[in-house]
């Protein structure tokens, strides 16, 4: 819990002149983090920081339009901040930015794989490098390298990139992204990678946690996966409409997605909703050279209009 | 829901290779369908009457038509539809005839296709909704892009018509290409005796401002209310002032110039006066050769000048006009030839171009109307010209012809004779193609009276030999090889669509073919309307044109002018986006993506939302498909009326495989 104290310090200096900051407190068990609304300074004193704060805190910015809001940042969570200013979904005067440099968080997901269950956590430690759960009487060591999300070891950005009040000593060491997960999928037979959607949709409930879990997910009320008008996708359960809704969601992604992977954390069936979007962001990439939440200033590529690109040749007499 | 469904013969055209009947009778199986029926011509008299009256009869809702492209016939049956009493836009038509019977002769797979087609119309019509159209006002004002004869007769007409006209042109007088020729076929009259009180007709007409040395900047707007933004180029002479005495061209000592005008046969100095009949006849300073410009040396115009109307320090000046209709007359230019290398590829000074031996022939040319060949100065005796040089050859990518060669060569064929009269003109060409009133007559003149020998034929090659070029190519009507000793050759270069012309496109969205020549409205029926409401063609942008048929359309684009402004309001197309305001989340993302500018942020009790400024909006469906949460949708192309289609198409089994 480096920075712990600066952190509630700095929070608390700034609170007066905001509705609330947002940051992470304990949840049911101390192995779950729950987002921490902050009003007043004993709020305060219940915030934590360290792997375990998993959620992306930008995604409540947009519904908290009009307040004054700061928001307790990774590397990450940033460009999902820049992006939503970029795309004026929030404005900049309305918002403080803590900032905080990152060395990744932990994959819930991964440490049920190896403990079979994640109802019985009774302690949870992180010391340094490593993470120790105590689950049923039982010490469980992990090397947090191991548990860590998939994101934290491709991360390029372990400090955020926009704060007002950076706390911490930010960090130099950057992963390069080759996109190499999605070249290995796409190394994969057409049925195969037909086969693995069909079967990995099949398992989707359509509880949307994906959506409401997104920072750019903005449409919310008007999502045209739930909607009669335009009526893009009917109610009935089968696996063309849930893999139609993905589809849609990846394409309104499309060079927006900050590969936060709040989607995929979100996903109670834990789909591999994340590799849709980057094979999107890659394609972006590629074609554009844009990495989306990294400026503010930058225009998202399909969000623009252009009567000739520089790298798509429509006139190729 | 009620719809009608009517299937088209047209003629034989569809009923050839479609079984009519049989879409008749299967539409009328589709649900919503009330009224099914095949008609000989719908869009006749009787066809259409039989739509009235089924409309009438059996009170329709709306009406599928199965036929031909909606390009042609849309209004008619919207008319149609109105005068039975329907909202004009529940109406959809299912192209069977250059989408099925034209493009196949499987009668079967034609009859499938054109029921999926009536069943996509019909989808789409249930989900349509009634739509009305707004009016708005016009400004009567008219901008004409471009000084040459076809500008400038459209120019003229519209202005006698009693309209304001903005006339831009790009060089420092108006002109065009018609004022650099000495004479013009088939009547062999002087070209600027006949231009001129045209050109002098413009500077006094008290209904046209005109910008020369001029180009258009930015066009925003739409039909009746664009704003037109219009660089008025650094001339450094204060035209207010100059009276266009040429006293300063005396002077100025840059005298190696680059003299456009003239072709680059000879030089100019760095400020002078295009011609002796420019209209403006005032002076400009080519900053690429003046030396006070260059070296901050010099400045003897500043001190000849009697009106001080030098001004070295003149700067672009941005002037906005607001206009309701623009006629586009941009021209052409001329091929470059040096892509041939066995032209020489510019390497030999007496090969030259047609324009440039234009420029020899003219009396107020370079050399005074006498021919000197570049290289001596010598007067040719032996001369061959050559045609078909950039024209109608696909291995450098001008597969069309440019028209007016074959005439020209043989104007100057003839006035070669008369300058000089015992000189021997050549012409190679491949085909000679005079479809004009008096036009084969005076190609026959050329060959009988003046004695030009004409070879059919290609030239191979050209190489020096004792000062003078020898041209070798075939002749193909004596089957053998000939080579002919030329002091000069004459090349007739081809036209192609002006340097710039694809950026003035984008900025008055219009479209353009693959040359860069400006796409007519309809080949045929539509010749100087673009698909672009309110902006038209006039002259060489469309395509090579020669003087009679640039001047006609130069009146034919005027008098659509006048015809759009006969009367004082508009009325706007319903079928726009509209954005639904309780679903906008007031991103802006259809205000990035809009091509035209026409949506607009707003303020809704208290938040922040976008709308749609619908004169300005061309429904072109960008913001339908950036906007995440479907809040912007176009009018008549909804969501739900593409979708309907979407899934009436995908629900269908085909019968037979017809892969």
């Amino acid at each position: 819990m480096q920075y712990l104290n600066e952190l509630k310090e700095k929070i608390k200096e700034n609170l007066p002149e905001l509705d609330m900051v947002v940051g992470w407190e304990q949840g049911f068990d101390s192995l779950r983090a729950s987002p921490l609304f902050m009003r007043t300074e004993d709020d305060v004193d219940k915030m934590i920081w360290g792997p375990l704060c998993v959620h992306n805190l930008a995604t409540y910015l947009p519904s908290l339009k009009g307040k004054k809001v700061g928001v307790v940042v990774k590397g990450c969570d940033s460009r999902s901040v820049i992006q939503l200013l970029q795309e004026k979904l929030i404005k900049r005067d309305d918002i403080m930015v803590f900032g905080l440099p990152c060395t990744g968080v932990v994959s819930l997901r991964k440490i049920q794989d190896n403990l079979g269950s994640l109802d019985y956590i009774e302690s949870t430690e992180v010391d340094g490098d490593s993470l120790n759960i105590t689950v049923d009487g039982t010490n469980h060591a992990f090397k947090l390298e191991d548990v860590a999300a998939n994101k934290c070891s491709r991360c390029q950005y372990h400090n955020a990139l926009l704060s007002d009040v950076f706390i911490g000593d930010p960090i130099t060491e950057e992963a390069e992204d080759e996109y190499t997960d999605v070249d290995e999928f796409e190394d994969m037979s057409l049925e195969d990678r037909m086969a693995f959607w069909v079967s990995n949709m099949s398992r989707c409930v359509s509880c949307y946690a994906c959506r409401n879990a997104c920072p750019m997910c903005v449409c919310r009320d008007h999502c045209v996966a739930q909607s009669r008008d335009p009526h893009w996708i009917t109610q009935e359960d089968t696996v063309q409409n849930k893999w139609f809704f993905q589809m849609i969601h990846s394409m309104h992604l499309a060079g927006r997605c900050t590969e936060c992977g709040e989607c995929e954390r979100a996903c109670p069936v834990g789909l591999p909703l994340l590799l849709l979007k980057r094979k999107m962001n890659k394609e972006i990439k590629e074609l554009f050279a844009y990495k989306a939440g990294t400026l503010i200033d930058a225009k998202t590529p399909l969000l623009s209009f252009k009567v000739e690109e520089d790298n798509i040749n429509e006139r190729g007499w | 829901m009620k719809i009608g469904v009517f299937v088209c013969h047209c003629g034989s055209n569809i009923a050839g290779t479609v079984d009519v009947v049989k879409v008749a009778e299967e539409a009328r199986k589709l649900p919503d369908v009330a009224f099914a029926s095949d008609t000989m011509y719908a869009c006749s008299e009787p066809g259409q009457d039989g739509i009235i009256n089924a409309i009438k009869d059996l009170d329709l809702d709306g009406v599928v038509v199965a036929s031909c492209t909606p390009r042609m016939h849309e209004p008619t049956f919207r008319k149609t539809l109105e005068r039975a009493g329907l909202n004009r836009y529940m109406f959809e038509m299912a192209n069977i005839r250059e989408h099925v019977s034209w493009v196949g002769k499987d009668k079967e797979a034609n009859t499938k296709k054109a029921l999926d087609l009536v069943a996509m119309a019909v989808a789409k019509l249930t989900q349509g909704k009634a739509l009305i159209s707004k009016k708005f006002d016009i400004n009567k004002r008219v901008l004409v892009i471009g000084g040459g004869v076809a500008g400038i007769q459209a120019a003229l007409d519209c202005a006698d018509g009693g309209l304001d006209v903005i006339l831009v042109e790009k060089t420092t007088s108006i002109g065009g290409k018609m004022s650099k020729l000495d004479k013009t076929f088939p009547t062999v009259d002087c070209s600027s005796c006949i231009l001129g009180p045209k050109m002098v007709d413009v500077a006094q007409h008290p209904n046209i401002t005109l910008y020369a040395a001029s180009e258009v900047e930015k066009i925003d707007g739409y039909v009746g209310n664009y704003q037109v933004a219009i660089t008025k180029k650094a001339t450094y002479v204060d035209w207010d002032a100059c009276t266009g005495c040429g006293l300063c061209m005396e002077k100025c000592p840059s005298k190696k110039s680059t003299d456009y005008f003239n072709e680059e046969v000879g030089t100019t100095t760095a400020i002078n006066i295009l011609f002796p009949q420019a209209i403006p006849k005032k002076a400009s300073i080519d900053a690429d050769f003046c030396i006070k410009l260059i070296k901050d040396k010099c400045g003897i115009c500043a001190k000849v000048c009697p009106t001080n109307a030098i001004q070295y320090d003149q700067q672009d000046e941005i002037v906005t006009e607001p206009v309701g209709a623009i006629i586009v007359a941009t021209g052409y230019d001329l091929f470059d030839y040096t892509k041939y290398g066995e032209y020489g590829g510019g390497r030999y000074p007496d090969v030259i171009t047609s324009m440039q031996y234009e420029r020899l022939l003219s009396a107020s040319g370079p050399t005074g109307g006498h021919v000197k060949r570049p290289s001596d100065g010598k007067e040719p005796k032996t001369i061959v010209f050559i045609q078909c040089v950039g024209s109608r050859d696909k291995s450098i990518g001008r597969p069309y012809c440019s028209g007016f060669c074959c005439m020209y060569t043989a104007k100057q064929a003839i006035l070669t004779k008369d300058h000089m009269p015992d000189s021997q003109s050549y012409v190679f060409y491949m085909d000679i193609r005079a479809p004009g009133k008096l036009y084969d007559e005076f190609i026959r003149r050329a060959m009988e009276e003046y004695g030009t020998q004409y070879v059919r034929g290609r030239v191979s090659m050209l190489y020096p030999k004792n000062g003078s070029l020898v041209v070798r190519g075939a002749d193909t009507l004596l089957g053998k090889q000939v080579e002919i000793e030329a002091d000069l050759v004459v090349l007739a270069v081809g036209a192609e669509s002006a340097v710039g012309a694809s950026k003035l496109a984008e900025k008055l969205r219009i479209s353009y073919d693959n040359y860069g020549f400006y796409m007519e409205s309809h080949p045929k029926l539509r010749p100087v309307e673009t698909n672009t409401a309110g902006v038209f063609l006039a002259g060489s942008c469309q395509g090579p044109k020669d003087i009679p048929q640039s001047v006609g359309q130069g009146s034919a684009a005027a008098a659509k002018v006048l015809v759009l402004f006969s009367k004082d309001q508009l009325e706007s197309d319903p079928q726009v986006s509209v954005v639904d305001i309780k679903r906008c989340v007031g991103c802006g993302k259809c205000i990035e993506t809009c091509p035209f500018g026409a949506i607009e942020e707003i303020d809704f009790r208290g938040m922040t939302k976008s709308n749609v400024i619908e004169t300005i909006c061309q429904g072109c469906g960008i913001c339908t498909s950036t906007c995440p949460q479907g809040a912007i949708q176009l009018q008549n192309f909804t969501d739900n009326q593409i979708l309907a289609e979407v899934n009436v198409l995908c629900q269908q089994t085909l019968e037979k495989s017809f892969e």
